[in-house]
Formats: structure tokens, C-alpha cells, sequence
């Protein structure tokens, strides 16, 4: 069952730049934020959405939520038109924005989230059983009577998350939800996620800039830039167009005279390591080895694992990102 | 009533987190005061000078004092969201937030600010009513509380909607706000004086547009049995409501700027 569907999305923002000496008005430029952005997501998809800051993330989860209205193209999430029927549609959603929060300052967050439960007109029984079991699996417990401004930022987040959950949404928007957070957090947050997705069924679009979360959690990875979907499919297949080159570094004991390598590979020497990148398409890993020691006796040689971010700065240039 | 409830509820929340800076609470609260009190000694001082200004005793002048002090200051204490925190919110984002939620956008405004330090302008308006009510004096009818009663709630109702234009500007990101401080600020300084005192412009400006006239001082006429502007004794009941009036009117208005909001940067 499709939950989302965009057509044609199309959100523009007028800019205007500050006055420039001797002119009467300010110049204003038009900003394409999304630029005809089409798909779909399915009931209980967990998809992530990755591009350079101001690529039209943010833009995009701020229309699939109703706070903002595009001015052209079709939107419908579970059949409603979100901006059209806000208040229908925001009882049915969750958002967590990483860099903003949703509860009060000042006051425990528990009492945060009994006023939650009052605007959302959630049932006190649902309440009480929803709150136990996001304690639960969130941690809460050991803070629930704490002030929101008092927590680390681990825990915040946490708190963040249940509040979202409160309701029971079906649909669960994440902008950056692991900003700034240390491994441990991350991780548990993830693992809190999947099983959210996996035993509630809970549609997730997840809006990051840490490829670790997308790799540990979606199967599903669509692109932005300059408002344009770029890529829309598993992160396997958008690595693999990228994927093309591997390193090795050796290091040698004593002398040794530098082996002659095809034009395609490139290295470079930092004290007693060589560098070397090249593209086991051209030139097979066995074949490079047989140079490599005829060169001269190897002490050490390590392979570098490949690192998602420079793939995706790498697929960013070449995308004119 | 379920939002009258969420109203109630978020206001305990809020009082409680001001709470957490007692301190800060007590001292801001008593520069309120010397405010405030500061000016109702205005007043006092040109009592003392004139005894009367045109029709007015000085008990009528202290009882206008009071009820636009009582009025204003209720709205500022409890609609704080409206005529104070609107713009921070806009651009902290924090109206996104609001957006999120299945509940009026103006509801959930109202309902997450709320300034009780101004309980100290209340009181200093509520001495200046009793005080105006003694040496005027008010024979109280049950009438006259009704034209009381209608006055402040109305009177509230329409600096909401008078405030609700800085919001609107707000939204469509403009940020000079001075013209319409001339009319609510402007419009407590000049309308704790009775309005036959000013120049025509003036009359005209806080009848027909922002109608503090209307709205407290046709009542508080009925109230101190002075003759209605030459209007039937009834005007005092049916006026107030042009405060209704303005609400109803920025309400729409706002309600439409929302369609506009374009939120900020993440």
C-alpha cells in the first residue's frame, strides 16, 4: 500500500539580498528549493534521504508534514493532502527535529509528556502503556523526573523521541536525529529504531548527514541536490557507481626499488609507507601483490577499508553538488 | 472545553517552570510595580493640579486609569504568546513545532507563554479601581457589573486582535512593529484618559480603528452615571462588542498569513 506519494514537488523561496549602494530596491532572487520531486514510500518502509546541506532535505519533510505548502505538484500521505488537512494529518505523524526541541524547558519531561497526551487527546490508558514501554526500551527511567535543560544530550534526544511516540504515530519524520551524539547513543538509538520500524510497522523517513546510519538502517536511500532527486534505490548500488578504487599502503624493509605500475594506479610515499590507489577493475589485486613483491621484501601492507563519506563526497562532485 | 482545559493545564506549566528563577521572578516583577505605579502617580499628579478634567472628577479619571490598566495588563499576562512571544517564536522555529500538532495554531500560541509579573500592574489597576469607585462614587447595580464584566473580557479580546496585527507582520517577515505599538501601547497611554479630552484625529483614530473607546469608556460612562456620548443607555452594552469585532477580524486575518508562513533554515 503506497502511504507517500509526491508528484512534481515544487517549492520556490524569494530571497532578498541586502540593498546595494545607489539602488532603490533590493534585489530578490529566486531559490528552488525542490525542484519537481516525484516518489513513493510504502506502509513500513524505512527510508533514508542524504545531500549536501541545502540540498531540499529539510524543505522536504517540512512539506510531507504540513508545516509548509509547495507551489506546485501533488502530495497525499495515508490519502490526505497534509498541508489542507493539517491537524487530520499531524495526529497520525511524528517529528523529530535534531536540532530543535519539542519539549518544555524547564519542567521535567514527564510533565512535558502529560501535556503531550492532553494535546494529542491521547486515551489515559494507551497513555500509561505507550509511556512504560518507551521508558523501557528509551531508557527514560532514571530521568523522567528531570528538567528537559539538565540533560545530556544523549538523553534528550531519547526524551525527544518518546514524545514523538507518544500518539502512536504511524509515520515517524527524522531530521538529523543523531547530530552530535557518541557512538554508545548512536547505536542504541538505532537499534531503538529498527525495532520500532520492524514490530510497529512505522513508516520512517530519516534525513541525515552520518552514512552509518543510513548503512545500518535503511534499505532505501533517495539523493537530494539543488532540490533534485538524484538517486532513489538501495545504498549498495549507489556506492557501487562510486566504489571504483581501493588502497593498499606497504611498507618495506630496507631498500627497494620502486616497482613500474600502470598509468591507472597513483602513488605516493610518506616516509618509509607507499600509498597506492588503483582500480581492481583494470589492474586485478593479485596482479598488483606479484609487483608489490617483486619490489622488494614487505615488512607490512594494509588495505583501507572503504569509507562511505568519501564515496559520497566524491559522488557530491561529481554530481556539481 | 477540552481547550479551555489545555489552556488551564499549559499555564500551570508554564507558572511552574518561572518558578524555577524565583529571584529573577521577585525582581522583575517588582520593576513592574515601580512602573506601573510610577504611572498612576502621573495620574495622581494632575488630579492634584486640575481636580477635573472637563466632566471628570478625579475618582472618574482614577477609575479609567484602573479598568485600562486592569484590561491591558490581563492581556499581557495571559496572552503573552500573542503580544510578546510571537515574533521569538517565529524565529526560533518554534512555531513549527506548534505546526506539528493537532491543535489551533492561535490556541497553542496562547498557550505556551504566559508573563505573571504583570500581576503587579493588575494590582496597582485594581487599587486604582477601588479607589475611583469610592470618591466618585459607583452606586453598583447589577447592570453596571455587567458593563464591567463585558468591558474587560472585550476590551482583552480586542488588544488580542490588536496584537494579532504585529503577528501577521511577523509572518510575512516584516519586522518594524512601531506602527502597531502606536496602537496598543499608544493606546493604553492615551485611553486611561477619558477620550473627550483629545483632539478629534485622535477620537477618531481610538473609535473607529482601534475602538478602546467603545470598548471601555462608553461602559465606564454607564458605570459612573455620566451621560453615553449622547447615546442611549443601552450603547454600553452592545459597544464593548466591537472588541469581539477586531478579534474576529485579525483572527481571519491570521488564519490566512498561516497559509504564507515559510518557516526558517534547520
Amino acid at each position: 500500500m503506497r502511504y507517500i506519494t509526491t508528484e512534481g514537488l515544487t517549492k520556490t523561496f524569494t530571497v532578498r539580498k541586502k540593498r546595494e549602494k545607489g539602488r532603490l530596491l533590493r534585489e530578490k532572487t529566486q531559490v528552488r528549493a525542490l525542484d519537481s520531486v516525484s516518489f513513493s514510500i510504502e506502509q513500513g518502509e524505512l527510508v533514508g534521504s542524504i545531500g549536501p546541506n541545502g540540498a531540499g532535505k529539510s524543505t522536504l519533510v517540512k512539506i510531507l508534514s504540513g508545516i509548509l505548502t509547495p507551489e506546485s505538484g501533488a502530495v497525499t500521505v495515508d490519502g490526505l493532502v497534509p498541508w489542507q488537512e493539517r491537524r487530520r494529518h499531524v495526529k497520525n505523524i511524528g517529528v523529530v527535529f535534531g536540532q530543535r526541541s519539542q519539549l518544555w524547558w524547564d519542567v521535567p519531561i514527564v510533565d512535558s509528556f502529560s501535556l503531550l497526551r492532553d494535546i494529542y487527546r491521547v486515551p489515559e490508558g494507551d497513555y500509561r502503556k505507550r509511556l512504560d514501554e518507551l521508558t523501557e526500551a528509551l531508557d527514560l527511567s532514571s530521568f523522567l523526573r528531570t528538567p528537559l535543560r539538565l540533560l545530556s544530550l544523549g538523553q534528550r534526544m531519547r526524551a525527544e523521541l518518546c514524545g514523538s511516540l507518544l500518539h502512536g504515530p504511524k509515520l515517524l519524520f527524522l531530521d538529523e536525529p543523531t547530530i552530535g551524539l557518541d557512538a554508545v547513543s548512536k547505536l542504541s538509538l538505532r537499534d531503538f529504531l529498527q525495532k520500532e520500524n520492524r514490530e510497529r510497522g512505522t513508516t520512517v523517513l530519516l534525513t541525515t548527514h552520518d552514512m552509518e546510519d543510513i548503512a545500518a538502517l535503511c534499505p532505501r536511500v533517495m539523493v537530494l541536490g539543488h532540490g533534485k532527486k538524484l538517486f532513489d534505490g538501495a545504498l549498495p548500488d549507489l556506492l557501487s557507481r562510486y566504489d571504483k578504487v581501493r588502497q593498499v599502503t606497504v611498507r618495506y624493509d630496507g631498500d627497494f626499488t620502486l616497482p613500474a605500475l600502470p598509468e591507472t594506479c597513483r602513488l605516493t610515499r610518506e616516509g618509509a609507507d607507499c600509498k597506492i590507489t588503483y582500480e581492481p577493475a583494470s589492474l586485478p589485486t593479485g596482479a598488483l601483490l606479484s609487483l608489490l613483491q617483486g619490489a622488494g621484501a614487505i615488512r607490512e601492507l594494509t588495505a583501507q577499508p572503504q569509507n562511505v563519506d568519501h564515496l559520497i563526497a566524491a559522488m557530491y562532485k561529481e554530481m556539481d553538488l | 472545553m477540552d481547550t479551555v482545559k489545555l489552556y488551564l493545564r499549559s499555564m500551570k506549566m508554564l507558572l511552574r517552570s518561572q518558578m524555577q528563577y524565583p529571584a529573577s521572578f521577585l525582581m522583575q516583577t517588582l520593576a513592574q510595580l515601580v512602573m506601573e505605579g510610577g504611572e498612576f502617580l502621573a495620574v495622581i499628579l494632575i488630579v492634584d493640579r486640575f481636580e477635573s478634567l472637563n466632566q471628570w472628577t478625579a475618582g472618574n479619571l482614577f477609575f479609567f486609569f484602573g479598568l485600562m490598566s486592569v484590561t491591558f495588563y490581563l492581556t499581557e499576562c495571559f496572552g503573552r504568546g500573542v503580544t510578546g512571544a510571537f515574533p521569538g517564536m517565529v524565529r526560533s522555529g518554534q512555531l513549527d513545532t506548534l505546526l506539528l500538532r493537532p491543535r489551533g495554531v492561535l490556541t497553542q500560541v496562547l498557550c505556551s507563554a504566559i508573563d505573571p509579573r504583570r500581576i503587579t500592574c493588575i494590582a496597582v489597576g485594581v487599587a486604582a479601581l477601588v479607589i475611583g469607585c469610592q470618591m466618585s462614587p459607583v452606586h453598583w447595580t447589577l447592570l453596571k457589573a455587567l458593563a464591567f464584566a463585558e468591558s474587560v473580557l472585550f476590551g482583552c479580546m480586542m488588544l488580542l486582535g490588536l496584537f494579532l496585527i504585529e503577528s501577521v507582520l511577523c509572518i510575512h517577515s516584516v519586522k518594524s512593529v512601531e506602527l502597531v505599538n502606536a496602537l496598543t501601547y499608544g493606546g493604553r497611554s492615551a485611553c486611561q484618559y477619558p477620550i473627550d479630552i483629545f483632539p478629534r484625529p485622535l477620537r477618531a483614530l481610538f473609535t473607529m480603528v482601534a475602538p478602546f473607546a467603545l470598548v471601555l469608556h462608553v461602559p465606564a460612562a454607564y458605570i459612573l452615571d455620566k451621560p453615553l456620548y449622547g447615546w442611549p443607555g443601552f450603547a454600553a452594552f452592545l459597544c464593548p462588542l466591537s472588541g469581539a469585532a477586531v478579534f474576529g477580524v485579525m483572527y481571519l486575518v491570521f488564519q490566512r498569513a498561516m497559509r504564507f508562513y515559510r518557516s526558517t533554515g534547520s
